[in-house]
C-alpha cells in the first residue's frame, strides 16, 4: 500500500532529476531552469528547500550526493557541457535554524565538447570518484586525490562506447571479489548499432577499465540504468529502462573454492531475468530501493510502477501510481484490469450520428500503445524469457592458495564513517582546549 | 478533391468547445464525463472526458483552410477558405449579436480564382483577415479583408467585374440567396505579386506586420506600407508559419521532413532546425500552455512528435543547437493520425483525430525522475512537481507484513533487536516478529548448537590443518557429524506392541538428534520435547514423534490430548490401537486410503511409518512438508550407514540450491554453510540474518570474504537508516567474536603540558595505550576520576562552560528547568563525557555543550571564538532515526 502527498517544489521549469542523499534526510533537485535546490527535512519531516542556486547555464539533467562520509558534496551536469561539483559551507549564516545554507563550487569538469547527460559518484571504498558521460560517446572518470580539496579533481580515465551515452551506473558492490564496475546506456536510435548497454570492468593488472559486456539483448535506445544495491549478493542485478523494463542480471564466473577472485575478469553469465512492457511504451526512469528488492520505473503513460520478485525469484507489478500520485484506478496490483487488453479502435461500437463522419464510442482508447498481449506478461515461463549469454565454460585453472585474511576497506579505516565519531574532516592528534585564564575569576 | 485534409480548432474563446472540419463543419463541447452509463449521445475521448455534438454546418463547399475569428463578440464565427480562393464567412449555431450575423455569409472573392491556401485572423484588429492564395501570373496572392468593408458589388461591380471569368460572374449573379450586399470584392490590401502564399501569420507585437511564406522565402509585409516587402530569409522551410505564444519572436515553419525554428529578430537562418523523417508534415503547432513546446504530425503517420525547446543561452561563437528534448506519442498505436490540436486548458494534452474518424484526448506526460530513500520512500517529480510516496505497513494486517518487502522487515527487526539476543539464542526468531519457518529453524539450530558446543569427540577428525577443524564439532553439521562414526544396529521393540524396527546408534548420531532438537542436551530422554510440542499445541509433529520413538500409546494420548484440546484431529486416535503387523490387513488398506485425505503432513507420516513396510521409509524421508529436522532426526534413527548418508547429501545439495534455512541443520556454519547462506542472500537479500546467524556462533567464518560482505553491507544498511545505537550494539557483538574488526583508536588525547597521552593514566603500564580503546576517551567517571595529566601532574583542561576540570562529573546545567532533571539524569553518563570541536578545539562536558548549542548560540562558548562548531557538520543535525 503506497500513499503519496504533493511537496510543493517551486521550480520554474521541468525537474530533471530528484536525489536523496545517503541518509534520506536530504534532498537535491535539478531542473531545466538552471537551479539546483536542496532541500531539508524538518521535525515534522516535511520538505524545506534550505538552498536553491543557479548552477549552470543549461538545463540540469542530472544531480547526487556524494557518500557523506566526504562532506555534503553535490555533482550537477548540464546540457551546457559542464559537470561542476558543490560543496556545503556552514558559518555563513547567522540563523540557528539553517534556513539557508550555502553552496559553493568547487570545481567545473569542461573535458566534454557535447551536453554530459549524467554523473554519478562511484562508491565509497573507491574514495571519491565521480563519472560523467556525454552525448559524444565519452566516459570520464574522476578523482579526487585529496578528499580535503575538493576543487582538485584529476581526470584519471577516458573511456569511449562510441555511441552517445544517456546514462551510467556503477556497480555499488563492495565485496573485494568484485572490481569496480560500471555500467553505460546509449540512447542511440539506430538498431543497427548494436546493444545500447555497455560493462566496464577494471582490470587490475592493466589498470585500466575495459569493456567487458555489451548486452546485445538491449537494441532499443536506453534512458536509465541503474545496478540493484549489492547487498552481499554474489551476483550483480542491473535494470535498464529501454523501450520496456528490464532486469539483467550479471553473474560474474568464478571458481569454486577461491571465492575471493574471478577466474578471468569480465567474465559473465548474463541472464535477463524479466522484462515488463507494462508502461506500454518508452521507459525513462529505473531505480531500485535500498535493498535492491523492488524496482520502481516511470514511463511514457505517466505513471510510476513498482516491481518485485516473489520468492520463486518471478517479478511482478506490486504498485502503480499515476504521476500525480493519485493512484490508478482499480488499485495498484489490480491494475491489469484497468486496461483492456486491446485498444483497437476501429472495430469499436459505432455511433452515427445526424449523418456526420462516424466517431467511435470506444472507451478503450488510451494513451498508451495498444497492447496485443494482456497487460503484464504472464508469469513463471513467459515472463523469464531467460536466455542465456555467454555461459562460456571455461576451463578451470590451477587452484590459487586462498587469499590471506581480508584487510578492512582502506577507505573506511582512513575516515570512520560513523557521524558520532566524526564532526568534521578536520583532525588531528592534539587536542588545544579553553586554556585561557578563567581560573582567575 | 473533398476540400481539406481533416483538422481540428480549439474554440479561441472558450476552453471546452472544438471544431472538426474536412468536408463539413462539426461543433462539439467536451465535458467530464458524469455517469459513463447515461451518455449515448457523446463519444468518449478518454476516461475522464467525453464530446457532444452541438452543430453541424455543411454549407460551405470546397473548403481549403479554415480559421477561427477570435473575435470575443463572436462565438463561433469562421473564415473558410474555398478552392476558388473564395473566402466566405460562416458560422456555427445561434449568433445572437446582430453584428455578427451581419457578417455570416459575407464572400469575399479575389480577381483570379485559385485555391485559397491560408487564412489568418488578425489577433488584434479582428476585423482583418488575410488571405493566402496560390499564384496566377501577376495577380497579388496575399489579400487582407476588412470583414467589416462595405463594399459591396454594387461599388465593385463596375470596376471589379469584368475581370470575372464569365462563370464566375454567372455564378455570383446565380447566388440563390444572391444578396449582394455580402460579397466583397475589393480587399484591404494586396501583397505578393507573381508569387505563391502558402502561409501567414500577423506579427503578435505589431498587428500591423504580416510574415508570410511564399514561394522559396519567408517575407514581412507591412500593411501601412503596402508597396514594400522585407525579405526575411530565403528559405524552403514557408509552411505553417505559427508564432510561440509565449515568446513574439519566435516562429516555427515547416517544409517537407524539416521543421525551421526562427528567431524573428534573427533573419536569413533559422535559430534551429528540426529533422523529421523525411515524410510530408501536414502540422506543426505550439503548446498554448507551455513555453517552448512544439508538436508536430506527418501524414500518414501515427506519431505526433513533441519538442521541448529549453532556454538556452546561446554559448557565445559556436553554433551547437540549443537541446531539445524529443518526446512522440502515439495515441492509437500504429493507427494513423489525421489531425491533432492542443488542449489549452491544460500543458501537454491534445486532441487527436485517427484517419478512422475516433477522436482521443491524451497527456503526453513528462518523464517523471524519481529516487528511493533508504527509509522505503519513494520520491519523484513529475513536472514541476514532487511527490513523496511512503509505504504504509501499518494499514494492512498480517499478511502484508509476510508480504512486505524485505527492506521493511529488516528495519523493523533491526529496531526489535534481531539477531543480538545470545543467551536464549532461538529468542531471536521471536523478535524477528513474522512467523518465517525457515528463520525459526536456523535460530533453534544455533541454540541447539551454541548448547552443545562443550561436547567434544575426541575420536573423530575433521580434516587437518584447517582452521575448521579446530571449530567443535557441533559447528559441522549433521552431514559431517555422523559420518564420523557409524551407526550400531539396534533392534528395537516398540514397548506396547510387538513391532520389530531396526534402529541405529551412536554417539554421533545422538549429538545429532540433540541437534535437531528431539533429545535434550545429554539426555536420551524425547519426553521433554514432547511436552515442549504439546505447550505449543503442535499435537500432530508431537505424536508424530513419540510414534517414530517406537512410543505408540504415548503418541495416542497426544493425539486424543489434542482432539480435546479441539486443535488436533478427532477420529485418529481411535485408528492408530488397531495397528496389526498382519501386512494384509483391512486396517492397514483403510489406513492407506485415509491417508491421501489428510492435509497435515504429519499425521501422513504416522500412517505412512504404521503402513509401510520395515526399513523403506522414502515416504517419510520424501515428505517436504515436514521440517527438515524432523526429516533428518528420523533418519538418523532409522537409516544405515549407506542410505543415511545418501540421504543427507541429497537432502544438503536441496537446501543448497534454494538456500532454505533449515538446511543449516545440515551443514553447519562451514564453508558449506555460508554457501547455503550465500544462496539464502541472493534469493531474499536478507543480508541481516546472515551477517547475524554467522556473528552468532563461531569466529571461524566471520573471516570469510563472504560474510565480511555480508556484515559490511548490514552496517552501511543501519548507517543510512541512522540506526546508529543499533548499529553500535552489532559492532560490540561483532568485536566480542572477530578482535580484528574492532575500531582502531581514532582520537588521542594528549596533555597540553607534557604531550603525553593522558589516557596512560588508566593503565597499569603507564605506556602511552593502544590498547586503550575510544570509549575510555575523556574518562568515563567511574574508571578515571583523574583532574591531572597522569605524566606530568599538571591539571587538565577546563569545560569551557562549568570551568571545571576535566575528568569531573559534570554538574546539572546551569539555569537549566527543574523538568529538565529527569533527562538529564537519564543522561548522566553521557554529559559528562568531554567532547570538544574538531574544528577549534574547543570543549567541554557533552551535556553542557548540548544545552550550549541547544540555545540560541551558533558560535563557541570560548568568548573571542566564532567558530560556529555545530553547524559545521551536516551530519550533526542528523537525528538518530530511533534513541533507545
Amino acid at each position: 500500500m503506497y500513499v503519496a502527498h504533493r511537496v510543493s517544489a517551486d521550480h520554474k521549469d521541468l525537474i530533471h532529476d530528484v536525489a536523496y542523499d545517503f541518509h534520506g534526510q536530504r534532498l537535491a533537485t535539478c531542473s531545466s531552469d538552471q537551479s539546483v535546490k536542496v532541500w531539508d527535512r524538518n521535525e515534522n519531516s516535511e520538505w524545506i528547500c534550505t538552498a536553491s542556486w543557479k548552477t549552470h547555464c543549461g538545463s540540469v539533467w542530472r544531480v547526487t550526493w556524494a557518500h557523506p562520509e566526504f562532506g555534503q558534496v553535490l555533482a550537477s551536469c548540464s546540457s551546457d557541457r559542464t559537470a561542476a561539483i558543490w560543496e556545503e559551507v556552514v558559518g555563513e549564516s547567522t540563523d540557528r535554524q539553517r534556513t539557508q545554507s550555502h553552496w559553493v563550487k568547487r570545481t567545473t569538469l569542461v573535458d566534454s565538447r557535447t551536453s554530459v547527460t549524467d554523473v554519478r559518484f562511484g562508491p565509497k571504498h573507491l574514495g571519491l570518484v565521480l563519472a560523467a558521460c556525454s552525448a559524444d560517446g565519452v566516459i570520464r572518470l574522476y578523482e579526487a586525490p585529496d578528499i580535503m580539496e575538493l576543487s582538485q579533481w584529476s581526470l584519471q580515465h577516458e573511456l569511449s562506447c562510441r555511441l552517445s551515452c544517456s546514462c551510467i551506473s556503477w556497480n555499488p558492490s563492495c565485496f573485494r571479489g568484485h572490481p569496480p564496475m560500471l555500467a553505460v546506456g546509449s540512447d542511440d536510435s539506430s538498431i543497427s548499432s548494436g546493444g545500447k548497454v555497455q560493462v566496464f570492468e577494471y582490470n587490475e593488472n592493466t589498470r585500466k577499465y575495459g569493456r567487458v559486456e555489451t548486452l546485445l539483448m538491449v537494441p532499443e535506445p536506453v534512458h536509465d540504468l541503474a545496478f540493484a544495491p549489492n547487498l552481499g549478493r554474489s551476483c550483480h542485478l542491473l535494470a535498464i529502462a529501454s523501450r520496456d523494463v528490464r532486469i539483467i542480471q550479471l553473474k560474474p564466473l568464478r571458481r569454486e573454492g577461491v571465492l575471493s577472485q574471478p577466474v578471468s575478469p569480465g567474465r559473465f553469465e548474463t541472464q535477463q531475468l524479466a522484462q515488463f512492457d507494462g508502461h506500454g511504451a518508452q521507459v525513462w526512469r529505473v531505480a531500485w530501493n535500498a535493498t535492491g528488492t523492488v524496482l520502481a520505473s516511470s514511463g511514457d503513460d505517466g505513471c510510476v510502477r513498482l516491481w518485485k520478485a516473489n520468492y520463486l525469484g518471478n517479478w511482478k507489478c506490486v504498485g502503480v501510481l499515476k504521476g500525480d500520485g493519485s493512484p490508478v484506478q482499480g488499485d495498484g496490483a489490480g491494475s491489469a484490469q484497468t486496461v483492456p487488453g486491446c485498444a483497437n479502435t476501429s472495430g469499436g461500437p459505432i455511433t452515427p450520428i445526424s449523418g456526420f463522419p462516424i466517431l467511435n464510442g470506444n472507451h478503450a482508447i488510451r494513451n498508451r500503445l495498444p497492447c496485443t498481449s494482456p497487460y503484464f506478461l504472464p508469469p513463471d515461463d513467459n515472463l523469464r524469457s531467460a536466455s542465456r549469454v555467454n555461459a562460456v565454460p571455461l576451463p578451470v585453472p590451477h587452484p590459487l592458495p586462498p587469499l590471506p585474511h581480508p584487510l578492512p576497506h582502506s577507505a573506511g579505516n582512513r575516515i570512520p564513517s560513523h557521524p558520532e565519531h566524526r564532526i568534521t574532516r578536520r583532525m588531528s592528534s592534539n587536542i588545544i582546549w579553553s586554556s585561557h585564564d578563567s581560573a582567575n575569576q | 478533391m473533398s476540400g481539406l485534409k481533416p483538422d481540428i480548432l480549439w474554440s479561441p474563446q472558450h476552453d471546452n468547445k472544438f471544431i472538426i472540419c474536412d468536408s463539413e463543419i462539426a461543433l462539439y463541447r467536451m465535458d467530464p464525463v458524469a455517469a459513463p452509463a447515461a451518455m449515448t449521445s457523446c463519444h468518449r475521448l478518454s476516461e475522464q472526458t467525453a464530446a457532444t455534438l452541438l452543430a453541424i454546418n455543411s454549407e460551405t463547399p470546397y473548403m481549403k483552410c479554415i480559421a477561427w475569428c477570435p473575435r470575443h463578440d463572436a462565438e463561433c464565427l469562421l473564415a473558410v477558405g474555398q478552392a476558388n480562393g473564395r473566402v466566405v464567412l460562416t458560422s456555427l449555431g445561434q449568433e445572437s449579436h446582430a453584428q455578427v450575423k451581419d457578417l455570416t455569409c459575407k464572400e469575399f472573392i479575389p480577381k483570379h480564382a485559385r485555391q485559397c491556401n491560408t487564412l489568418a485572423w488578425n489577433p488584434k484588429d479582428t476585423n482583418l483577415l488575410a488571405a493566402g492564395l496560390d499564384k496566377h501570373r501577376a495577380d497579388f496572392s496575399l489579400l487582407v479583408w476588412d470583414v467589416n468593408s462595405k463594399y459591396g458589388v454594387e461599388a465593385a461591380a463596375a470596376t471589379a467585374m469584368p475581370q470575372f471569368s464569365a462563370a464566375d460572374r454567372g455564378r455570383i449573379l446565380l447566388t440563390p440567396e444572391g444578396d449582394l450586399g455580402h460579397i466583397v470584392m475589393k480587399p484591404l490590401a494586396e501583397f505578393g505579386q507573381n508569387d505563391a502564399c502558402l502561409s501567414i501569420a500577423w506579427i503578435p507585437h505589431n498587428s500591423r506586420l504580416l510574415l508570410a511564406g511564399m514561394h522559396r522565402n519567408l517575407v514581412t509585409y507591412d500593411l501601412r506600407d503596402t508597396s514594400q516587402k522585407q525579405l526575411f530569409a530565403n528559405s524552403k522551410a514557408v509552411q505553417g508559419v505559427a508564432f510561440d505564444p509565449h515568446f513574439n519572436n519566435r516562429f516555427a515553419s515547416f517544409v517537407e521532413g524539416q521543421v525551421a525554428i526562427w528567431d524573428y529578430r534573427m533573419s536569413e537562418k533559422p535559430v534551429l532546425t528540426l529533422n523529421e523523417p523525411p515524410r510530408q508534415l501536414s502540422k506543426v503547432a505550439w503548446c498554448p500552455e507551455r513555453p517552448g513546446l512544439l508538436a508536430t504530425l506527418a501524414r500518414d503517420s501515427g506519431v505526433v512528435r513533441l519538442y521541448d525547446m529549453q532556454h538556452t543561452q546561446a554559448p557565445q561563437g559556436d553554433d551547437t543547437e540549443p537541446p531539445i528534448i524529443e518526446r512522440s506519442a502515439q495515441p492509437f498505436g500504429s493507427g494513423a493520425v489525421a489531425a491533432f490540436t492542443w488542449i489549452p486548458t491544460s500543458q501537454t494534452r491534445m486532441l487527436a483525430l485517427s484517419q478512422a474518424r475516433v477522436l482521443c484526448d491524451f497527456t503526453v506526460f513528462e518523464r517523471i525522475a524519481f529516487a528511493w530513500g533508504p527509509s522505503p520512500a519513494l520520491l519523484w517529480a513529475c513536472g514541476r512537481h514532487l511527490y513523496e510516496c511512503e509505504e504504509k505497513s501499518g494499514v494492512v494486517g498480517k499478511v502484508s507484513m509476510r508480504e512486505q518487502d524485505v527492506a521493511g522487515k529488516m528495519k523493523r527487526r533491526a529496531l526489535a533487536g534481531y539477531g543480538l539476543e545470545t543467551e536464549i539464542v532461538w529468542k531471536n526468531f521471536q523478535l524477528a516478529g513474522d512467523q518465517d519457518p525457515q528463520l525459526k529453524s536456523l535460530w533453534y539450530t544455533l541454540h541447539y548448537i551454541l548448547a552443545g558446543t562443550d561436547f567434544s569427540f575426541p575420536m573423530i577428525k575433521f580434516g587437518t590443518g584447517t582452521l575448521e577443524s579446530q571449530l567443535p564439532p557441533v559447528y559441522h553439521g549433521v552431514k559431517i557429524l555422523v559420518k564420523s562414526e557409524s551407526g550400531k544396529t539396534e533392534s528395537c521393540v516398540g514397548a506396547e506392541h510387538s513391532v520389530e524396527v531396526v534402529t541405529y546408534r551412536s554417539e554421533a548420531r545422538s549429538l545429532a538428534l540433540q541437534l535437531c532438537g528431539w533429545r535434550p542436551c545429554g539426555n536420551d530422554d524425547v519426553d521433554t520435547f514432547l511436552l515442549s510440542l504439546e505447550r505449543f499445541n503442535e499435537w500432530e509433529r508431537a505424536a508424530a514423534i513419540s510414534l517414530f520413538n517406537l512410543k505408540i500409546r504415548l503418541a495416542i494420548q497426544i493425539l486424543q490430548k489434542g482432539a480435546a484440546s479441539g486443535k488436533g484431529v478427532r477420529k485418529l486416535p481411535r485408528l492408530i490401537p488397531g495397528y496389526t503387523d498382519d501386512r494384509a490387513s483391512l486396517w492397514r488398506e483403510m489406513c492407506g486410503s485415509l491417508r491421501l485425505q489428510l492435509s497435515n503432513p504429519y499425521l501422513r507420516a504416522v500412517f505412512t511409518f504404521l503402513t509401510s513396510e520395515v526399513g523403506s521409509y522414502d515416504g517419510i524421508l520424501n515428505e517436504s512438508d515436514m521440517a527438515v529436522r524432523d526429516r533428518v532426526a528420523f533418519a538418523c534413527m532409522f537409516l544405515n550407514d549407506n542410505q543415511l548418508f545418501r540421504y543427507l547429501d541429497k537432502l544438503t545439495n536441496e537446501m543448497k540450491e534454494s538456500g532454505n534455512l533449515e538446511g543449516i541443520l545440515l551443514t553447519g556454519l562451514t564453508q558449506d554453510g555460508i554457501d547455503l547462506m550465500a544462496s539464502y542472500v541472493d534469493r531474499t537479500s536478507d543480508v541481516q540474518t546472515a551477517s547475524l546467524c554467522m556473528l552468532q556462533v563461531s569466529s571461524f567464518v566471520i573471516e570469510e570474504a563472504r560474510v565480511q560482505h555480508w556484515v559490511e553491507s548490514y552496517r552501511d544498511l543501519l548507517d543510512a537508516w541512522r540506526l546508529w545505537h543499533k548499529r553500535a550494539a552489532f559492532d560490540i557483538h561483532r568485536s566480542k567474536l572477530d578482535p580484528a574488526a574492532r575500531p582502531l583508536q581514532q582520537v588521542f588525547v594528549s596533555c597540553n603540558f607534557c604531550g603525553k597521552s593522558i589516557s596512560s593514566g588508566g593503565t597499569a603500564t603507564g605506556h602511552q595505550g593502544r590498547s586503550f580503546t575510544q570509549y575510555n576517551v575523556g574518562g568515563s567517571p567511574i574508571k578515571s576520576k583523574v583532574t591531572s595529566c597522569p605524566g606530568c601532574r599538571k591539571p587538565l583542561p577546563r569545560c569551557a562552560l562549568c570551568l571545571i576540570n576535566m575528568g569531573t562529573a559534570a554538574s546539572p546545567n546551569v539555569g537549566e528547568e527543574e523538568d529538565r532533571l529527569s533527562q538529564v539524569q537519564k543522561l548522566s553518563q553521557f554529559n559528562s563525557w568531554f567532547t570538544w570541536c574538531q574544528s577549534c578545539r574547543h570543549g567541554g562536558h557533552a551535556g553542557h555543550m548540548m544545552s550550549w548549542f541547544r540555545r540560541e548560540h551558533t558560535e563557541c562558548p570560548v568568548s573571542a571564538c566564532s567558530c560556529k562548531c555545530m553547524q559545521l557538520d551536516a551530519t550533526g543535525s542528523l537525528t538518530s532515526a530511533q534513541l533507545d
